[in-house]
């Protein structure tokens, strides 16, 4: 597990996109704040993605905040994983991880 | 959208476009603010149909041409504007709107801190504020009558010393909270420091680091400019508002204790507006009794702060004596 070294954003405001920012927290947890357009019909499933593409990089101690304007998954995966690497200012980027 | 929308940024330096957000802004019934420092806007060919600024830590003047509005420009403006913060270090933001844009804004990651009577709302975009409140809690003291005072201190002098005092003696506990920005002559950290030193004396009372909640550029940046009487009324009363019905009850006060004020117009406002918002029933949160304690005199005039800038001007050493503690004196020869 890893922590993720500062805070660092990706994505935009727009329809179809969602606004990710992250920082590193303290607390051994991954802290999600979901605001989203279609909260009631997918934000569980946001939040399993989310989780999911963390895990995948093996980051803790990590808040997750997400401006969702229903973007599909392979957006807000792809958001996030922009911000983790600006996070970590990561020059040898694994991109079979991602 | 519309694919001959176009968007660019600028900053306060280019003079033929920010003119031309001006007369945007006005033609659409908005106030210019000042001082702002970097602009975002959106064209379709080469008509303005929407913009933004950034001033320190607060987004201002962002509106869109009223037949352009449903679309989501405002989404992108706001893009770009965060961005522009975030690659300048500025991570928590603030605006000041009006109520009926508080969905507007909460769709941009931004939440409502207070909602002044229908008239101006604070949004930010962080939970600086619960972090803030759960600090305070932390240092919550037992006691019927629990004081505070909200002080620049810049620098301190023995009419403050004069006013801590005062409002020790009349408080089982005094919160005394020192205004945190740096527009001051003297720095943040020396102005805490002298008060700590000054105020080393009493046992009833704790110093705390004031915040973006308290007498900020960000919450109310008209108070740090001199321009007599251009204190904007309403941010002011928003700057109690968020006194009483967030930081007072975090810590259980009860009382407000200030100086009268002579000289200074802004002061002299606020002191009016203060009585008025804290002790009004407003339906959120508990009344606040405000205490004018009369300043001391030296001499036949008010010892003030500005009187201690003047001295240390023409560096009157002796005249500074009479009206600063040794502590204030000590620090203000070796500067």
């Amino acid at each position: 597990m890893s922590k993720i070294k500062k805070r660092a954003h990706a994505g935009t405001l727009e329809s179809s996109d969602a606004f990710i920012e992250i920082e590193p927290i303290e607390e051994d947890k991954i802290k999600i704040e979901l605001q989203s357009s279609v909260e009631e019909m997918y934000g569980d499933d946001i939040r399993e993605l989310i989780k999911k593409v963390i895990n995948e990089l093996d980051i803790s101690h990590i808040s997750v905040k997400v401006q969702d304007k229903g973007a599909l998954d392979y957006v807000i995966k792809a958001r996030l994983q922009a911000a983790i690497l600006r996070a970590n200012d990561d020059e040898k980027i694994k991109w079979d991880k991602l | 959208m519309d694919s001959s929308i176009s968007f660019s940024e600028f900053d306060c330096l280019n003079n033929r476009r920010v003119k031309r957000v001006e007369k945007f802004l006005n033609d659409i019934g908005l106030d210019f603010p000042s001082s702002i420092e970097n602009f975002v806007i959106a064209k379709d060919g080469d008509e303005l149909i929407a913009c933004g600024g950034l001033d320190g830590k607060v987004l201002k003047g962002i509106a869109v041409a009223p037949h352009r509005r449903g679309e989501g420009l405002i989404l992108s403006i706001m893009t770009r504007l965060i961005n522009i913060a975030y690659s300048k270090g500025i991570k928590d933001l603030f605006i000041f709107s009006t109520p009926n844009n508080t969905d507007l804004f909460e769709d941009c990651g931004f939440k409502l801190i207070e909602n002044c009577d229908n008239e101006i709302i604070l949004m930010e975009n962080s939970n600086n504020l619960e972090n803030y409140k759960k600090i305070l809690l932390s240092k919550r003291k037992d006691g019927n009558t629990i004081g505070s005072i909200v002080m620049n201190a810049n620098p301190f002098t023995l009419g403050h010393q004069y006013l801590v005092e005062q409002a020790a003696e009349r408080s089982d506990w005094l919160h005394l909270f020192v205004v945190k920005e740096d527009l001051s002559e003297f720095k943040f950290k020396d102005r805490i420091d002298l008060i700590k030193k000054g105020v080393s004396h009493i046992s009833n009372v704790t110093v705390h680091e004031g915040s973006d909640y308290i007498i900020s550029n960000a919450t109310f940046p008209t108070y740090f400019i001199k321009d007599k009487g251009k204190i904007n009324e309403l941010h002011a009363k928003l700057d109690l508002r968020i006194f009483r019905d967030h930081l007072a009850p975090a810590l259980g006060i009860t009382h407000r204790f200030v100086g009268t004020e002579p000289y200074c117009v802004v002061t002299n406002n606020y002191n009016k507006n203060m009585k008025k918002v804290l002790e009004e029933p407003n339906g959120a949160s508990n009344p606040i009794e405000m205490v004018e304690i009369q300043r001391v005199e030296k001499d036949g005039k008010a010892i003030s702060a500005s009187r201690v800038r003047e001295f240390l001007k023409v560096k009157n050493f002796n005249e500074l004596e009479k009206i600063v503690p040794s502590s204030t004196l000590e620090f203000l020869k070796n500067i």
